[in-house]
This record gives structure tokens, C-alpha cells and sequence, in this order.
């Protein structure tokens, strides 16, 4: 697989339209996987692909900085090469039905992933330990100090994975892997706290919101948060107030669910990279789980669809209008 | 002196009567919060946020006030109250000492400096280091003494008591009763416990003339490199002890108003932009090259130490892999 993917890498960078590629390489320590960026052939030698690339590659190329040009300079127009699995796919053609990039602008390598191994998972389990691993026959092959242990893969996926229902990539210029039996997703998982009073679960997301730091990891990591400016950021008016407080981290993290209605793909990079550990995707899955109960809408499956929220239809349901 | 482990909670209740801190689970985090019972103290493994922020609260009121016709202002309560974290690790009490030289400069900052006047710090060995601990390099050590009032070594039974400073031994006289004497066998096994806690220690940074190597490369493309996977959070500004960068703003209810201090982050965009709208700097290879001159250049100019103690937080939660060590390895082989 991964062999595919470095020649391809390399056959796109010898074209005069692509300025950089966008994969994984080894991290610097234990299990960690970084992303990577290759510039010349050379680069894509360090290229990899395991069950430990867990970074959603989609946010890059909407992180481009566009700094202001000396007078009479343009900007360069090339591509950029990315290595996108099932999941971060989705992000991306979401992206692209937002019109946040265009199509024009990216070259997709989609990899059919089997699922990625939660690095909390693994901690847990080898804490401390430099740890490597493959995938073998749809299952995961692990290396702990260089020893291969025996432990099923359910105890290491990512809970996403397992109700994956787009292990295949959904847009790619070049589709690498074989095809995986995608799962169904029918949002069963969605069940917490729905028993709860109203205070109970208020009480409940206080306590979480409350360790909240605000140090906008979930927005830097998440594909699907690009606004040219922030609400976070907005003085005038602040809608968000600046103190680090229940009532304005519970700002934050509603408005930010909000914003992901219909949006989220549910890659789960917010919950993964929060230092504090809010369960930032049950928040998300609830989300998802009405919009598909009220329009019948999954975010970054049509090819050419238009953001739920941004589109009317006569049919549309109408019983939150009082 | 040894304190037996089934006489901690006596000590714990004790010590309660001042504001005492303690380093408790909360979901699946570990954070310095007000003392609420020993089931819910964890003394085991580093905490996931250090108790910087006892000192230096994310969030600082400095006055409240009142516009209008009966126009006030009121300052903060005094700070003056006696403190106690318990449990602290020998890096985050480190930080405490890095920090004290700036806020005690030329502008002393009386918010932290009486805070810190009224902190005594009952610190912890870190028997355990983690994966990406390397507070060895900096000069400091699983079992540092120096930067704490009364250093606590876990010997399996009960805890070996270091007495560093008078503000400890008061800590230690208030209940002498809970307190046994120490044997040679207990202060031989603490030195092996410090002993091999250090020897734990795998990852390392050669931190000797760093300033200057750094000022030689300032314009290196490896900045550029480095910066290319940075996603522009805050994570490691925040969870650094180190890290003291703060913003001042008003927030107003009505008529009635607070202006407070919070942490800001060299990281965000925001932290340089201008009026104007100009920003110095404009991309995240700016702000992170200011991030690693701030601890290894500036602040060395300036005070002679390091900005980092070797925790290793901003390595393990950093989302992409962006690592101090590796950084500061590459920046000793010329940043190639």
C-alpha cells in the first residue's frame, strides 16, 4: 500500500501544477505518527501508513497562510497533494460543497482504511512504550519494544471506526487499499444521558465544560472549522467573553457544536486532541443524529450536495416553530 | 522524618484549615483543585496541568467597577490567604522559581508575588517519569529539593519528609505527632529511588550554548518546515508552566464591569496583530520560532535560565508531534 502511495506521491510532485504533498511519517517518540510534508522525491521516502496515522490530513490545505504579496506579485496557483482516508475524505468534500476550497486546488490520494488505533487506547494498555504497527489481512498488527502482541482489534479502534459507514474514500484522484466493508451507522451509540432530566445533563456538561482551557485545539485540528475569523476572536461585540468560566466555556463549546450541524464528519480529531478530555464527539454525534432525523442528511457523502443548513426545500420540517 | 502512609490523611486534615491544593482526578484528567478528601487525591503519574495557575489563574480579576453616576472601582480581594499544593512536582516547582524573576523585575507583580509569598510547596518525587519527561537536561532531577519547602519521596509504607525551608518545617512542627524518625535504611532507599527515577530518564536536549546557536539561525527554512504542520492551537502554551503571557481585557454587564488578566497564547494569531491590522508575526512560522527563542534565547538573555523545565507536556499533547526535543536536538545540529 504504502509503496503505492510514494510513487504516486512522487509521480504528482514531478508535475510542474504541485507544490507540496501532504502524508504521514513516523513521529518522534513512542507510537506517534506526525504529519508530513514532502517537497522533492526525497521526501516521500519518509512517507508511511499504518493503523497509528490518525491525523485528519484535510484541515492542511485550508491552513495555507495567504500572507499579504509585495505589489505586482501573485499568488501561486498549484496544487497540493493530500493522503486522505475514508473519514478525512468526507471532510474534504464537505469542505469542497462549502465552497471552502476548490477542487481544482487539491489532488486526493484516498486510502480505504480499515481503522486507526486510539492512542488513549494504547497508552493505557502499553503506557510508555515505543510501539509500531501494520495492518495484516484487515487486522492490526502490533509491535510493542519489537515484540508482536496478540490483542483483538476491538479493543484498540477508534469507537469511530466502528460505526464507520465511509471506510472507503468518497472523492480521490487516486484510490490506494482494498475496498473495506463499510459499517452502519444508524446512530444507536447516541443514547447517553437521554434518560437524564434536563438539570441532570445540564449538571453533567457543566462538569465537563468546566475543565475546558480554551486553548482551541478542537478548532485548530477540525477540518470544518475555517472562518476567516472567529467568533472566539470577535470583540466587538464579544459574544464569547475572554474569562475561562462555566458560562463562557459553555459558550464555546455550544456554539461550536452548533456550528458543526450538518457540518461534522465525525473524523473525532476534537475529541482526540482535547488535553483536557471533554467528550467533545458525543456533542457532535447528537448533532449529526438530529439533522439526519430531521432532513435525512449525512455531512460528506454527496458528491453534489449543498450543505443541509444552507439550503430550503418546501418539505423541510417545521415543528421547532412555534 | 517519615510520614507512615495511613497518617496521610491525618496530615492532609491538618493542613485543610489553610486553602490547600491537591492534585485530583476530574473525568479523565488529573488537576490541582481545593482539597476534598484523600479517596479523590492522585499521587501517582504527573498531573495533567501543573499548579501554575494557583499562582497565576487563567483567569485574573484586578478590579471590578461600576460606571455611570455612582461610579466605583474595587480592587481584588487580597491574595495574602495562606496556600498549600501539596503534592507538586519538583519540574512544576522549578517553573515557580524560572517565573519568580520575571515577575519580581523591574515591574514587580504584586498579584503573583503575594500569592507566591503565601504558597508553601509540599512537593512530590516523581518516582515514575514519563516517556517525554527531561527535566535532567535543565538541570533539574526526579528528586529536586531546591525549588520546594518540603520535598515528599514515596518509599512504599510511607513517605520520606525533606525539610527544605522554614516555611516547610512549619508544616512539619504543626503535627510532629504524625511524624517518625528516619533510619539510615529509609534515607539509603529515597537516594535509590531519586537514583533510578533519574536513570528512567531517556529522552535528553543539550541545552549548553543554546542561545547562541540560536541566534545564528533565525532565518533557517527549518522554521518554515517545522511550522508547516502546526495547527495553531494553544495546547502547549497552556499546558506550560513556563508560559506567563497574558492579555488584559474589560468584559461589562450594565453598568457594572471587571478587568481581569488571562493567559493568552503566543500561538494565536491574535497575540502580535496590530491596530493597523499589521502583523509582525503573520505566520505560524513566526510564532512558533518566537516560541522556542522566548524559552532557549530571550529569557535566557534576560535571566540567565531556561523557559522550559523539561515536563514534557506541550511534547505528549501536542495534536500533530511537534517536539521540543526533537526541535532543540535539530536547532544543536545547525537546523538543517
Amino acid at each position: 500500500m504504502i509503496t503505492e502511495i510514494r510513487e504516486a506521491v512522487k509521480e504528482y510532485l514531478a508535475r510542474d501544477d504541485v507544490k507540496y504533498a501532504i502524508g504521514y511519517e513516523k513521529g518522534t517518540y513512542g507510537s506517534k505518527v506526525a504529519p508530513s510534508f514532502a517537497f522533492s522525491p526525497k521526501d516521500v521516502d519518509k512517507f508511511i501508513f499504518s493503523p497509528l496515522c490518525i491525523n485528519n490530513l484535510a484541515v492542511y490545505p485550508l491552513l495555507e497562510e495567504k500572507l499579504p504579496l509585495p505589489r505586482g506579485q501573485t499568488a501561486e496557483k498549484s496544487k497540493i497533494v493530500v493522503v486522505l482516508k475514508g473519514c478525512d475524505s468526507k471532510a474534504m468534500l464537505q469542505i469542497i460543497n462549502e465552497k471552502g476550497l476548490s477542487r481544482d486546488d487539491i489532488i486526493i490520494i484516498g486510502v480505504s482504511c480499515s481503522g486507526v488505533i486510539d492512542p488513549k487506547k494504547l497508552q493505557a494498555k502499553f503506557p510508555n512504550s515505543p510501539i509500531d504497527a501494520a495492518y495484516k489481512d484487515g487486522k492490526f498488527l502490533l509491535l510493542v519494544n519489537g515484540e508482536e502482541q496478540h490483542i483483538s482489534k476491538d479493543e484498540l479502534i477508534f469507537e469511530k471506526c466502528k460505526v464507520c459507514e465511509n471506510p472507503n474514500p468518497v472523492i480521490y484522484d487516486l484510490l490506494v487499499g482494498e475496498k473495506v466493508e463499510p459499517k452502519v451507522d444508524d446512530f444507536t451509540d447516541v443514547t447517553a444521558r437521554k434518560d437524564d432530566k434536563p438539570e441532570e445533563r445540564w449538571n453533567h456538561w457543566g462538569q465537563e465544560f468546566d475543565r475546558c482551557i480554551r486553548c482551541y485545539a478542537c478548532r485548530g485540528v477540525c477540518p470544518m472549522c475555517y472562518c476567516k475569523k472567529c467568533i472566539a476572536e470577535e470583540l466587538r461585540p464579544a459574544w464569547i467573553g475572554r474569562s475561562v468560566n462555566l458560562s463562557e466555556n459553555t459558550a464555546w463549546n455550544l456554539i461550536r457544536a452548533y456550528h458543526l450541524a450538518g457540518r461534522c464528519i465525525d473524523c473525532g480529531e476534537c475529541e482526540r486532541v482535547c488535553p483536557m478530555d471533554l467528550p467533545l464527539r458525543e456533542l457532535n454525534r447528537k448533532m449529526a443524529k438530529d439533522v439526519f432525523e430531521l432532513f435525512d442528511y449525512k455531512a460528506g457523502i454527496n458528491l453534489d450536495g449543498k450543505p443541509v443548513l444552507a439550503v430550503y426545500k418546501p418539505d423541510d420540517p417545521e415543528d421547532f416553530i412555534l | 522524618m517519615i510520614l507512615p502512609k495511613n497518617k496521610l490523611n491525618h496530615w492532609l486534615a491538618a493542613l485543610k484549615k489553610h486553602d490547600l491544593f491537591t492534585p485530583t482526578r476530574n473525568g479523565d484528567v488529573v488537576l490541582f483543585s481545593p482539597f476534598s478528601g484523600e479517596k479523590d487525591v492522585i499521587l501517582e503519574g504527573r498531573p495533567t496541568l501543573g499548579p501554575k495557575g494557583i499562582l497565576f489563574p487563567q483567569t485574573e480579576t484586578l478590579f471590578t467597577y461600576r460606571i455611570g453616576k455612582n461610579a466605583e472601582i474595587v480592587d481584588a480581594a487580597d491574595k495574602r490567604t495562606k496556600r498549600i499544593i501539596f503534592g507538586i512536582r519538583p519540574c512544576d516547582a522549578r517553573a515557580f522559581s524560572v517565573l519568580d524573576n520575571l515577575f519580581k523585575d523591574e515591574y514587580q507583580d504584586t498579584y503573583y508575588l503575594n500569592a507566591r509569598e503565601a504558597t508553601t510547596l509540599v512537593g512530590l518525587t516523581c518516582s515514575q517519569p514519563n516517556t517525554n519527561c527531561f527535566c535532567t537536561s535543565l538541570s533539574g532531577s526526579p528528586g529536586e529539593r531546591d525549588d520546594v519547602d518540603i520535598l515528599l519521596t514515596d518509599l512504599g509504607d510511607g513517605y520520606y519528609v525533606d525539610i527544605v525551608t522554614e516555611k516547610g518545617q512549619i508544616l512539619v512542627d504543626e503535627n510532629y505527632q504524625l511524624f517518625s524518625e528516619v533510619s539510615d535504611s529509609d534515607e539509603s532507599r529515597k537516594e535509590a529511588i531519586i537514583a533510578d527515577a533519574e536513570k528512567s530518564i531517556s529522552r535528553m536536549i543539550d541545552s549548553t550554548d543554546l542561545p547562541n546557536k540560536l541566534g545564528k539561525i533565525f532565518e533557517s527554512d527549518y522554521w518554515n518546515k517545522t511550522a508547516m504542520k502546526c495547527i495553531g492551537c494553544g495546547t502547549c502554551t497552556y499546558l506550560c508552566p513556563t508560559c506567563y503571557c497574558f492579555d488584559i481585557q474589560d468584559e461589562i454587564q450594565g453598568i457594572k464591569g471587571k478587568r481581569a488578566r488571562m493567559w493568552d497564547s503566543c500561538m494565536y494569531p491574535e497575540y502580535t496583530i496590530h491596530t493597523s491590522g499589521h502583523n509582525p508575526r503573520p505566520a505560524r512560522m513566526n510564532r512558533i520560532r518566537n516560541r522556542v527563542y522566548h524559552k532557549f534565547k530571550y529569557y535566557h538573555d534576560n535571566f540567565d535560565v531556561h523557559l522550559c523545565i523539561g515536563c514534557g507536556r506541550c511534547v505528549d499533547k501536542c495534536p500533530v508531534n511537534i517536539d521540543i526535543i526533537d526541535i532543540i536536538t535539530h536547532v544543536k545540529e545547525g537546523a538543517q
